[in-house]
């Protein structure tokens, strides 16, 4: 099934100045889909922020890179990605996610860094059991097998999502700045060599960037199940170990390289842009491809998305080496039936992009024709939804405490999260759910760190699109500097409807106009990202706009992040940042069925508050610190009593406020009694005690009974 | 000439990097051996097999690398008395070889590290491992004090000791149960198990006591900057921890 559209066609035919032959149609039908061209969308991401003095790389090339700091003289960038794979996960959850892990990994590694990170935004619907299982198992069996540690992550549930689901991955690697490798073929590359390497080209995922582009219908469901990707994490821990070793070699011999991730379009989509992007052309044989089945069709060779699969151009003298690194010394060819490193074609100083198969030429384009330009420009509407604003009456918080902590958005995610391996690789520092970033350290024998933290409320994404991207970047923010690292850049992944429903479109632009004003405001760059558009129902509806955002934190010692939980009875509990008492999109409001307003995003008061944590942190004086997200300053206050309670300290927390569940954002920190007087912007809400009790405008809650409480709920779906 | 570790590397392994860099740290002369070097393995005093999914845990995790031309050293050199310490994927590769507890033949292994119980899934939790035996028994755990507390991460879907009745029996009866999971302070309990582990065994020792299997990973609990909360003096970067374990097996082979 091809899915060009007959302007497109004819303008293919127009070209070439003849029809085109099969091999053609599918490699434009792959190039031009919305997966791997953007057609719809560039226009607007071309809005987004992308430079900065923490710029390494902006977006562009399969991963952005980030300058994290300088180690004994080298200057040491983080390397980071981010994609979705939201249709494949809702028709085979392990293998589509798992897949998603596998994808996001090469596009870093490609860098030349070496993995160090994954994580995971989960967006499930509320009643398909399976899909929320699947998916959590194929993160887990991928990564949890490659030796890279799921760091961040988060998940929420909501109807809009039971028809198709969203799993947005993102990874980090680190790279020394001077050992970057880049995914073209730099100058005087003509003649240099293309080297396939990885598994054996099989019929798996034929058609995946076309099926990506499409509505999921559900009667399709079946047949499009051969589209999507067989996962195969075993052999890519064998074939990232011998990239390393490529790389070393490389770096040692001084040798330039291009490398890059077999992703959407397969073949002709790599080998294609790894050589168009450098301004030059390609010669391809197909049948110097290594296969898993024999009779296979040019087209499926060609475009088929096999995966576990990267394209090296190399000069042609260092090629006897790498082909003997990944086939004898790490074996590929043992690893995985007919898997090798073998050279399939040749770069060209002519910019044209030719395939051979059994002696006849079966496609024959000009490689910026292909790997170029195609635009759509789509209309779209601009919705404004309704807002009222019901009045916040008083609470009533021992009624509602349990019920808040017990909700499917706050209550504890470890039921989940325990499945994935967090501390492979020994250098995690804050795992997964210990804090509102996950820290490692990422250089061995440097004090190096780096943050990593998700957001995106689908909540509000439900609201207002626009605010609701504003949102995801400053809770990112929020998260990394919550844990004492300092914000360097984002990425993005964009979640929305179908492009070609203008109101649905209208949301996706307003998001990025989003996304665009709070990465002004709190001037932090996008490195990477991606877009997934025709996320709708069976009766076309879109899921809840999602942009979903990774925020990378830099740390210069990672003995002064902020560690888990209360420490001290007798200290300050502060409240740092907005305090609106309004309850739109929060929670609460959904509990009280109140729809009203959204807290106002005040970005001065954000970098403000952002601010005096950061230099409350490097004081040394904050004792424990959480953001104030889903649940409000309440829920980010028990979490931290749990913490505290789990560590074995005898530690809780006395306060009095109308209505601590308000989600209004900012930070409530833990602060040594004597030490917050100097801080302006705050507000003393509480302290904390020598009970582990929770004692909130004269109600007493024992902490172990709220623990259970909030752990419960999720131990059913993840027994 | 101080003794040469090897921690050999199978395909699939994935725990290689941290465990020679944590040895190395710990005083010890490690370097990784990878499996087209496997060869070597023979000039090579003591090994530690690290973690991972060696040969993707077919049949059962271990079972293949158990026959992987590797072994034939490692196997070799335990019967000969050097030291051998297996970690998680190691400790499979170990119980599969027969080497631990040991009561069989080479390559009939008589108790296995298999699917987690009561869940069979894949858990990730920090643990304590407690020494059950006599420090001595054990020449990895010649240096810890009676009873140690060590730090570690369980991180794995095939870690229940499971073996028949008599087995176990054997366990006990020959002292091979090295180590069994335990709370910080020392006690122990279900809660502390997390994996359905028969007796709570998160490690086990041969009859000579110079091979020890643990299934925890005390290399991921190895730093000051693991465990802040328990940060051991002021340079965050310094093996701690878990790093006792590694510490005594590399003092066992000076």
């Amino acid at each position: 099934m091809v899915n060009l559209r007959d302007d497109e066609l004819s303008r293919i035919a127009q070209r070439l100045n003849r029809e085109p032959t099969l091999v053609e149609l599918h490699a434009f039908d792959a190039a031009w889909s919305e997966h791997c061209s953007y057609k719809s969308s560039r226009r607007f991401l071309r809005g987004l922020p992308t430079t900065g003095s923490r710029v390494v790389l902006g977006p562009g090339e399969d991963a952005g890179i980030l300058h994290l700091g300088t180690h004994e003289g080298e200057r040491y960038g983080i390397v980071v990605a981010h994609e979705s794979h939201n249709h494949p996960s809702q028709v085979v959850p392990f293998e589509g996610a798992a897949t998603g892990i596998g994808g996001i990994v090469r596009d870093v590694l490609c860098m030349g860094a070496e993995v160090i990170a994954v994580a995971d935004a989960l967006r499930f619907g509320t009643d398909r059991d399976n899909i929320a299982r699947g998916v959590v198992d194929g993160v887990g069996s991928y990564g949890n097998a490659i030796g890279v540690p799921n760091l961040a992550g988060d998940v929420y549930f909501e109807t809009g999502f039971d028809e198709n689901v969203l799993v947005n991955v993102v990874a980090l690697g680190v790279v020394k700045e001077s050992e970057i490798i880049h995914s073209y073929v730099p100058k005087d590359g003509a003649g240099w060599q293309i080297v396939l390497v990885g598994k054996a080209t099989d019929p798996s995922g034929f058609g995946g960037a076309s099926f990506s582009s499409l509505t999921l219908d559900a009667r399709d469901a079946e047949l499009n199940k051969g589209a999507v990707q067989v996962p195969d994490p075993f052999f890519k821990n064998v074939l990232m170990r011998a990239s390393y070793r490529v790389f070393a070699t490389l770096r040692e011999l001084r040798i330039p390289a291009a490398f890059k991730d077999l992703g959407a379009g397969g073949i002709v989509g790599c080998s294609s842009e790894i050589t168009a992007h450098g301004g030059y052309g390609a010669t391809i044989d197909l049948d110097a491809v290594n296969v898993a089945v024999d009779g296979m069709p040019p087209e499926v060779i060609a475009v088929g998305e096999t995966q576990e699969r990267l394209i090296w151009a190399l000069p042609p003298e260092i090629v006897p080496e790498i082909l003997r690194i990944y086939n004898d010394e790490f074996t590929l060819p043992e690893v995985a039936y007919n898997a090798c490193a073998t050279v399939i074609g040749k770069v060209t100083e002519a910019p044209r992009y030719m395939l051979r198969y059994r002696g006849n030429v079966v496609m024959d384009v000009e490689s910026n024709f292909l790997a170029g330009s195609v635009y759509d420009e789509l209309p779209y509407t601009e919705t404004i939804r309704h807002q009222s604003a019901d009045d916040l009456a008083a609470v009533d918080v021992a009624e509602l405490l349990p019920r808040v902590l017990a909700h499917r958005d706050v209550c504890s995610r470890e039921p989940l999260y325990r499945r994935y391996d967090a501390v492979v690789r020994g250098a995690t520092v804050l795992a997964r759910g210990a804090a509102d970033a996950g820290v490692l350290a990422p250089v061995p024998g440097s004090l190096l760190g780096v943050a990593l933290a998700v957001a995106g409320n689908p909540r509000y994404g439900k609201i207002d699109a626009k605010y609701a991207a504003q949102q995801a970047v400053v809770e990112a923010m929020r998260r990394v500097v919550a844990v004492g690292a300092r914000p360097i850049g984002l990425t993005d992944c964009l979640n929305f409807g179908n492009p070609r429903k203008p109101e649905q479109f209208g949301e996706f632009v307003a998001a990025i106009d989003g996304l665009a004003l709070a990465s002004t405001a709190l001037d932090l760059p996008f490195v990477s990202g991606n877009v997934s558009l025709y996320n709708e129902t069976s009766v076309g509806e879109a899921v809840p706009g999602s942009a979903i955002v990774a925020c990378v934190g830099a740390i210069e010692d990672i003995g002064r992040v902020v560690t888990p939980g209360l420490k001290t009875p007798a200290s300050a509990l502060l409240w740092i940042g907005s305090r609106e008492l309004t309850a739109g999109g929060s929670v609460l409001g959904e509990l009280l069925g109140i729809d009203g307003s959204l807290p106002a995003i005040d970005y001065d008061g954000e970098r403000a508050a952002a601010g005096i944590v950061a230099e409350a942190i490097a004081r040394r004086v904050v004792r424990a610190c959480r953001v104030v997200s889903d649940g409000g300053m309440l829920t980010a206050i028990a979490r931290l009593a749990f913490d505290a309670m789990l560590a074995g300290r005898c530690v809780g927390a006395e306060l009095d406020f109308g209505n601590p569940f308000c989600e209004t954002g900012g930070f409530v920190c833990e602060i040594e009694e004597t030490s917050w007087i100097d801080l302006t912007g705050v507000l003393r809400v509480g302290s904390t005690i020598a009970q582990s009790d929770l004692v909130v405008n004269g109600s007493r809650f024992g902490v172990a009974e709220l623990y259970r409480v909030w752990s419960q709920p999720l131990q059913e779906l993840y027994p | 000439m101080s003794a040469r570790i090897a921690v050999p590397v199978f395909p699939g392994t994935n725990s290689e990097g941290e465990t020679v860099r944590l040895l190395r740290d710990c005083g010890g002369d490690a370097e990784l051996v990878h499996w087209s070097r496997a060869d070597t393995l023979h000039n090579y005093d003591a090994f530690v097999l690290p973690g991972g999914f060696a040969y993707e845990d077919r049949v059962r995790a271990g079972a293949i690398a158990a026959h992987d031309r590797a072994m034939d050293a490692v196997i070799e050199a335990a019967v000969r008395g050097k030291l051998v310490l297996g970690i998680c994927n190691g400790a499979q590769i170990l119980l599969e070889a027969g080497l631990v507890p040991g009561t069989g033949s080479l390559r009939r292994p008589t108790a296995a590290f298999t699917r987690n119980g009561p869940v069979p899934h894949f858990v990730c939790r920090h643990v304590y491992m407690k020494l059950r035996i006599a420090p001595a028994r054990c020449a990895v755990t010649a240096s810890l004090p009676e009873g140690a507390v060590v730090p570690a991460w369980a991180a794995h879907a095939e870690g229940r000791l499971a073996a028949t009745p008599e087995h176990l029996r054997e366990i006990l009866g020959g002292d091979h149960l090295a180590f069994v999971y335990a709370h910080a302070d020392g006690r122990v309990d279900e809660a502390a198990v997390p994996n359905g582990s028969a007796f709570g065994c998160a490690g086990l020792v041969n009859r000579m006591g110079n091979v020890l299997a643990i299934m925890p990973h005390p290399e991921r609990d190895g730093r000051n900057f693991t465990h802040l909360d328990r940060c051991e003096g002021e340079n965050v970067l310094a093996p701690s921890g878990g790093a006792v374990l590694f510490r005594s097996f590399v003092e066992a082979l000076s």
